[in-house]
C-alpha cells in the first residue's frame, strides 16, 4: 500500500468502517509510515474532540460586539455610495424662517426691483384689455384686414392662375381630337366659370370686406381648376 | 305572251306601296343609319351590392328605382361608338365609360336608362349632359356635370346629396334628414329646392346676382349676409343636429319651394 491510497482509507479507518483485512494491511502501512501516521493522530483527535463536544461551542467574549462587528463589515461592503441628499425643507418655512437682515444697498435694489415688476405687470394688463375691448379692436383690426384680405386674395389668385395656364396647356394639346361639339360645350362653359370669377373680382375690388365674393372667387376658381382637370383627360 | 304581260309589271311598279318600301329597305340597309345607334342591356343582380357609379362623358343619365332586386342597365350608344363595359364591384356595379375611352376625344353621346333598388346609393358623374334620378331612398345620391346639364332629383329621401354642374338647372324634388348633407351648386342656371314645409335645417345660400327666394322658409330665422348675396342662419345653430343645406350659384338664382 501507498502514502496515497492509505490517506484515502484513513477516514474509513478512523470511522470504524474497514474491513479487518483492510484495516490490517493500512496499520500495517502506519506502523511503517511516520507522516501518514500523523495524519491519522490529527483526524482521531479532531474526531473524538467533536465528539465529546457536540452542541457546547464556546461564545465569544462579547457576543453583542462580534454581531456589530459583522453587521459593519458588511454594509461597508455592500452599501452603494448613494449621493448626499439634503434635508429637504418646504418652500415657505424655510423662507420665512430666514434672517432678513438687510444692509441699506441691498434694501435699495429689492425696493427697485419691486418697481420694475409691478411696472411691467400693469403694462401688460392694460395691453390685454385693450385687445378685448371690441371698439379698439375693429378700430385696430378694420385698417389692417382689407389690405391683408386683398393682399391674400390676390396671392391666391395669381397661384390658382398658375396651375390654371398648366391645365389649359394640356387641354389645348387635346382639343383637337374632341367634337365639335365637345368643344362647343367647353368653351362656353369656360367663358361660364370666367365670368364668374370677374365677377366676384369686381365684387372684391368695390367691396374688400366682402366674404361671400371671397368664397364664390375660391369656388370658381376650383371649378375652373377641375373642368380644366376633366376636359385634358379626353 | 310577253308583250301581253308588260302591261302588268309596269303597274306594279307605278304602286306608291311599292316606292315607299324601296325606300325603306333603302334606308335600314344604308351603312351610317345602320350603324348611327347600338343599343346594349345588361342586367345584375343585386345580391350585397348597394351601389350605383356612372362616370360617363357625353349623353343623358336616367336612374330610377324599382321593385325588383337586380339592377337593368340600358344603353344607347351614338357613333362614334364609346367601349361601354358595365362591371360588376364588390358592393355594386360601375359603368366607367371614361376610363375605358380615355384620350379618344372624339367620341359619340351614351345615353343611359338605369333601373336599381330604391335602397341604391346613386353616384353619377358626367362631362357634359342631363342627369336625372327618380325615387332613390337611401344614404346617397350625387350628381355632378362637369360642363352642361341639367340635374333633376325627384322624389329622393337620401341623407346625403350632392348636385353640382356648371350651365343648367338643378331640380331637387325631396326630404331633407335630420343630421343629413345637402350640397348644390351652379354657375349658370337655376336652382330649385322643393321640400316638406315641416323641414327644419340649417341654410348657406350663395348667389352672385342675389336672386335669392326662400318662399315660406323666409320666417324660419334666416339673416342676410353680404348685402343680400346670402341667407344663412347664425353659426351657433350649426351643430344642432339639423339638416344643412350649402347652395352656391355664380349666375343664377335660388329658389325654396314648400311641398
Amino acid at each position: 500500500m501507498n502514502c496515497e491510497k492509505c490517506q484515502d482509507l484513513i477516514h474509513d479507518l478512523v470511522d470504524g468502517a474497514l474491513s479487518r483485512e483492510d484495516s490490517a494491511v493500512l496499520n500495517q502501512h502506519l506502523d511503517d509510515c511516520l507522516s501518514c501516521a500523523d495524519v491519522r493522530n490529527d483526524l482521531q483527535a479532531i474526531v473524538s474532540f467533536c465528539q465529546q463536544n457536540r452542541g457546547q461551542y464556546l461564545a465569544p467574549p462579547n457576543e453583542q460586539a462580534l454581531w456589530l462587528r459583522i453587521r459593519n463589515v458588511i454594509e461597508a461592503e455592500t452599501a452603494v455610495p448613494a449621493p448626499a441628499t439634503p434635508v429637504k425643507r418646504s418652500f415657505w418655512p424655510a423662507w420665512l424662517g430666514r434672517s432678513w437682515e438687510l444692509s441699506l444697498p441691498q434694501l435699495a435694489a429689492a425696493v427697485a426691483a419691486l418697481v420694475v415688476v409691478v411696472s411691467l405687470a400693469t403694462a401688460v394688463v392694460i395691453r390685454r384689455a385693450d385687445s378685448t375691448d371690441p371698439n379698439i379692436t375693429n378700430n385696430r383690426t378694420q385698417r389692417g384686414i382689407g389690405a391683408v384680405a386683398a393682399t391674400n386674395v390676390r396671392d391666391r389668385f395669381s397661384q390658382q392662375e398658375q396651375a390654371i395656364a398648366y391645365w389649359n396647356q394640356r387641354v389645348e394639346l387635346n382639343k383637337e381630337r374632341w367634337n365639335a361639339q365637345m368643344r362647343e360645350t367647353f368653351d362656353r362653359n369656360l367663358q361660364v366659370i370666367d365670368q364668374a370669377v370677374n365677377n366676384s373680382l369686381n365684387e372684391l375690388t368695390r367691396n374688400p370686406h366682402d366674404e361671400v365674393s371671397e368664397e364664390m372667387l375660391n369656388a370658381a376658381l376650383n371649378e375652373k381648376l377641375a373642368l380644366l382637370k376633366e376636359f385634358s383627360d379626353l | 305572251m310577253s308583250m301581253r304581260m308588260l302591261p302588268a309589271r309596269l303597274s306594279v311598279f307605278r304602286a306608291p306601296w311599292f316606292f315607299g318600301l324601296l325606300v325603306l329597305a333603302a334606308l335600314v340597309l344604308h351603312p351610317g343609319v345602320a350603324s348611327a345607334q347600338q343599343q346594349m342591356s345588361k342586367r345584375f343582380p343585386a345580391g350585397n351590392s348597394i351601389r350605383l357609379v356612372i362616370r360617363n362623358i357625353s349623353g343623358k343619365v336616367i336612374v330610377e328605382s324599382w321593385d325588383r332586386t337586380e339592377v337593368k342597365i340600358t344603353a344607347t350608344i351614338e357613333s362614334p361608338a364609346a367601349n361601354v363595359a358595365p362591371k360588376q364591384l364588390r358592393d355594386g356595379v360601375m359603368v366607367d365609360v371614361m376610363g375605358d375611352n380615355r384620350g379618344r376625344g372624339d367620341i359619340g353621346n351614351v345615353n343611359f336608362k338605369i333601373q336599381v333598388p330604391a335602397n341604391f346609393i346613386v353616384d353619377i358623374e358626367t362631362r357634359m349632359g342631363d342627369i336625372t334620378i327618380a325615387n332613390i331612398r337611401s344614404k346617397q345620391v350625387r350628381a355632378h356635370v362637369t360642363s352642361e346639364g341639367d340635374i333633376e332629383l325627384i322624389g329622393i329621401v337620401a341623407s346625403e346629396v350632392f348636385a353640382q354642374n356648371l350651365s343648367g338647372n338643378i331640380f331637387f324634388d325631396g326630404e331633407v334628414s335630420r343630421g343629413g348633407s345637402y350640397q348644390f351648386q351652379s354657375g349658370k342656371g337655376d336652382i330649385s329646392i322643393r321640400i316638406p314645409a315641416s323641414s327644419v335645417f340649417d341654410l348657406n345660400a350663395s348667389a352672385l346676382d342675389k336672386k335669392l327666394a326662400l318662399g315660406g322658409f323666409w320666417n324660419s330665422g334666416f339673416r342676410t349676409v353680404g348685402e343680400g348675396q346670402r341667407f344663412s342662419k347664425t353659426t351657433v345653430d350649426v351643430n344642432d343636429g339639423r339638416a344643412k343645406l350649402v347652395i352656391r350659384n355664380f349666375e343664377g338664382g335660388i329658389t325654396f319651394v314648400r311641398r
